[in-house]
């Protein structure tokens, strides 16, 4: 348990900077998620705050304590690592006190008998102490190799990715195992992944790594409804936000907005007329995530016109990518729409819904949840 | 009028008595133009099957016939199958165009007709501009049209695809399947397809047959094989996020009402629609989708349980409630938030709860969906069937 302080982080390979000024911190016990695309440079920073690459510049502190030239073994870290690296030949009691007999870690026995049942006893392993890896399900595979990281009493838990290997159905079931015992590990965690759902589950923040820069740091709803960029706003979701140009023009001493895509203007929300007329744009990108996006197979009044162009199933649902004379639109329908390729589909679109961007700088205006969040605290 | 038919097929790889069957017992009728996706987890026998259609293995017993001829001696080249694998298999020193152009030269087809047949096929698949480039230098995506262009080429009676979009990347797994739907709508060739993505064989196919462990669980359309799985393979193979399947005790009282209990004691209430299905302490394994669970208040509902995990995905929120070892999690669209151990009130869809039998698997008290007993779980003879019902839920 510990609080670290990471500072103006760079990391240099050759040439290129995987990592470029990075700082934030983990408060005492938070479970904070490092989260982007491949190559980001999320597991360069948690290796260097592990102690296996050193930084080109800046500071890791532990508890106010500078770790930059402490050993990783020294630094009390505990990884858990994609494939739980269980010893196959030791039951599950061996394997949990098997971190409490290490050269470094050694405890007395009756300590280790009194920790190992503990610890079992927290993640639900009781019954299963006597038994070897290959004799016990996944999920307690994975309980029982952050039971192991649990009894040393780790300054911080560092996962990388440990469900990015099992299909979908199992990395479900284990994200909701993890989330299920977050609040029992009393212990800060960093948690490095690519997959929106198990940042937006998990972290009590996230941040978004992007070529090596953080983009945004913020809890779950800020980062999907308050997306600091589009880049973050493409981040979250399972069918990729649409983010379709609009211009602002005055109506009726009313600011409206046009979508060329749709040709028609739109009322806008009270709260988001004012700071978009307050940003002086004229041109800005609307961010539509598909619920946005509404759909008919008749031609209704205020619909757009357009033919599915293809179908990805995902799940549960279907993402139809739509196109119309002004462009391509994404959106979600239930699995039991089964439209053809190539039929057509009818579209409408629900501005007031929309995350609003500086078209130049792509970089966030406003959004309705922004006064929805704050009418709701007050 | 059923093109291909498979009747009692039976395949061994190895002679002896005790030998295991790579496929057992497998009976299909397949229509004329329909697109076939035969689906299953690796080593379900689904590409043995395909490769015995395409008469590259020898058939251990059964009749396969083609076009009411029966096949099972016939030689591959002459049962008019057109074959695509996931490896391309490609010459790599030939054009694009020679490459095409092989088998059709190789049965001595006057040139001027290879060129012209040739032509039309690359425009289908989209490949002209690359007829006189090598093979070698062609990306993923082009190397399998151009693999899926020789298949065609020979004007074949039946298509044969063998996983062929599995090596691709997801954006152009994307285009190629598209391009596979339209083809198929234009060319109305009968198609086969082995696919282990469930999400390839609902988007492409007519009907699918789900196979495992060399056994056919199910054949029917996509609807059938989702909203009324035959047994409790297919009801936890398809769909994403799979389908909670709790095992159940059910317990009846004297006013006609009745619980299943489960596991940790908690009690759900049965729909009316399955009562005169179950028996008093019967044990049963009963389904339902997360997405046919809806929050409800205590005036009525079906299940009082405890919320263990809250997720809040943006778009959606999924509640998990414990159940021992296990998860049962529904998915709502409610903005409100739970957290650990607040009860909640559950209400599910009385036409998409799914009985089971606990011993076999089999499905018990069929027929909420469509409003009428389908029986698609055997192939024989249903085709005809199973295509009616799938129009009428369209």
């Amino acid at each position: 348990m510990a609080k670290v302080t990471v500072e103006n982080l760079t990391k240099k390979y050759g040439k290129t900077t995987a990592v470029r000024n990075i700082s934030f911190d983990l408060e005492d016990n938070e479970f904070f998620v490092l989260f982007g695309p491949a190559g980001a440079g999320k597991t360069t920073i948690l290796n260097m705050i592990a102690g296996i690459g050193d930084p080109d510049e800046g500071r890791i502190c532990f508890d106010g304590q500078s770790m930059n030239f402490i050993e990783s073994s020294k630094r009390n870290v505990a990884m858990v690592f994609e494939n739980y690296a269980l010893y196959p030949h030791l039951t599950i009691y061996e394997n949990i006190a098997s971190s409490m007999r290490t050269k470094a870690h050694r405890e007395p026995e009756e300590v280790i008998d009194r920790e190992v049942k503990r610890i079992a006893s927290l993640l639900r392993l009781e019954g299963l102490l006597d038994r070897k890896p290959s004799q016990v399900s996944n999920g307690q595979k994975q309980r029982a190799a952050l039971g192991r990281a649990m009894v040393r009493k780790p300054n911080i838990f560092l996962m990388d990715e440990p469900l990015a290997h099992l299909d979908a159905k199992l990395r479900n079931a284990m994200r909701k195992e993890l989330k299920a015992m977050q609040d029992k590990l009393q212990t800060t965690t960093l948690y490095v992944t690519h997959d929106y759902a198990e940042a937006m589950s998990l972290g009590d923040r996230i941040a978004v790594i992007h070529q090596g820069e953080i983009c945004q740091i913020g809890t779950a709803e800020e980062v999907y409804n308050m997306p600091a960029t589009e880049f973050v706003a493409r981040m979250f979701g399972d069918s990729e936000i649409n983010i379709l140009q609009g211009v602002l023009r005055r109506e009726d001493s009313t600011l409206k907005l046009v979508l060329p895509l749709s040709n028609r203007s739109y009322e806008l929300p009270r709260h988001t007329a004012e700071v978009l007329e307050a940003s002086g744009r004229k041109q800005v990108d609307v961010g539509l995530r598909s619920s946005a996006v509404r759909y008919s197979w008749r031609p209704e009044e205020g619909y757009v016109k357009g033919t599915v162009y293809t179908m990805e199933p995902l799940g549960n649902k279907v993402e139809l990518t739509v196109k119309t004379e002004g462009g391509a639109v994404r959106l979600m329908v239930p699995v039991t729409e089964t439209p053809d390729v190539d039929e057509t589909i009818y579209l409408a679109f629900d501005v007031s819904g929309g995350i609003y961007f500086d078209s130049d700088s792509k970089e966030y205006i406003v959004c309705q949840k922004e006064t929805a969040g704050k009418e709701g605290k007050r | 009028m059923n093109h291909l038919v498979l009747k009692h097929i039976y395949k061994k790889y190895s002679n002896g008595a005790d030998a295991p069957y790579a496929v057992k017992d497998l009976s299909l009728e397949i229509p004329e133009g329909s697109f076939v996706g035969i689906l299953g987890p690796s080593g379900c026998g689904k590409s043995t099957t395909l490769r015995m259609v395409a008469g590259l293995e020898e058939i251990t017993a059964g009749d396969l016939e083609i076009a009411g001829k029966k096949c099972n001696h016939v030689p591959s080249k002459d049962r008019g199958v057109g074959l695509a694998f996931e490896e391309y298999a490609l010459y790599p020193p030939l054009t694009v165009y020679d490459n095409i152009a092989f088998c059709l030269r190789a049965k001595k087809v006057p040139k001027a007709e290879v060129d012209q047949r040739v032509r039309a096929i690359a425009a289908t698949m989209k490949v002209e501009e690359l007829l006189k480039e090598k093979v070698g230098g062609l990306s993923g995506g082009q190397k399998q049209r151009v693999n899926i262009a020789r298949a065609l080429v020979r004007n074949p009676k039946i298509l044969l695809l063998d996983e062929p979009l599995s090596h691709l990347d997801q954006k152009m797994r994307q285009i190629l399947r598209r391009e596979i739907k339209k083809l198929h709508n234009e060319i109305k060739c009968t198609t086969i397809l082995v696919t282990h993505d469930q999400m390839e064989a609902l988007s492409l196919a007519d009907y699918i047959a789900v196979m495992d462990q060399g056994v056919l669980k199910q054949f029917g359309t996509p609807k059938e094989i989702y909203n009324e799985p035959a047994n409790v393979f297919v009801a936890d193979f398809i769909g994403e996020p799979p389908m909670n399947l709790l095992t159940v005790t059910a317990n009846t009282e004297g006013d006609g009402t009745a619980f299943f209990e489960m596991e940790d004691g908690s009690c759900i209430r049965v729909p009316k629609r399955l009562q005169r299905n179950i028996e008093d302490k019967g044990r049963y394994i009963m389904g339902i989708r997360p997405t046919d669970m809806a929050l409800t208040d205590r005036r009525d509902f079906d299940w009082e349980c405890e919320v263990d995990v809250f997720e809040d995905l943006g778009e959606e929120r999924t509640i998990s409630i414990r159940i021992r070892e296990d998860f049962c999690t529904m998915v709502t669209q409610e903005i409100q938030k739970y957290k650990k151990g607040d009860r909640i009130h559950v209400k599910l869809n009385p036409e998409r709860v799914y009985l089971f039998d606990r011993e076999t698997g089999e499905r018990i008290g069929k027929g909420g969906y469509y409003g009428k007993d389908v029986q698609p779980q055997r192939a024989g003879g249903n085709c005809a069937e199973s295509s009616d019902t799938g129009s009428l839920s369209l």
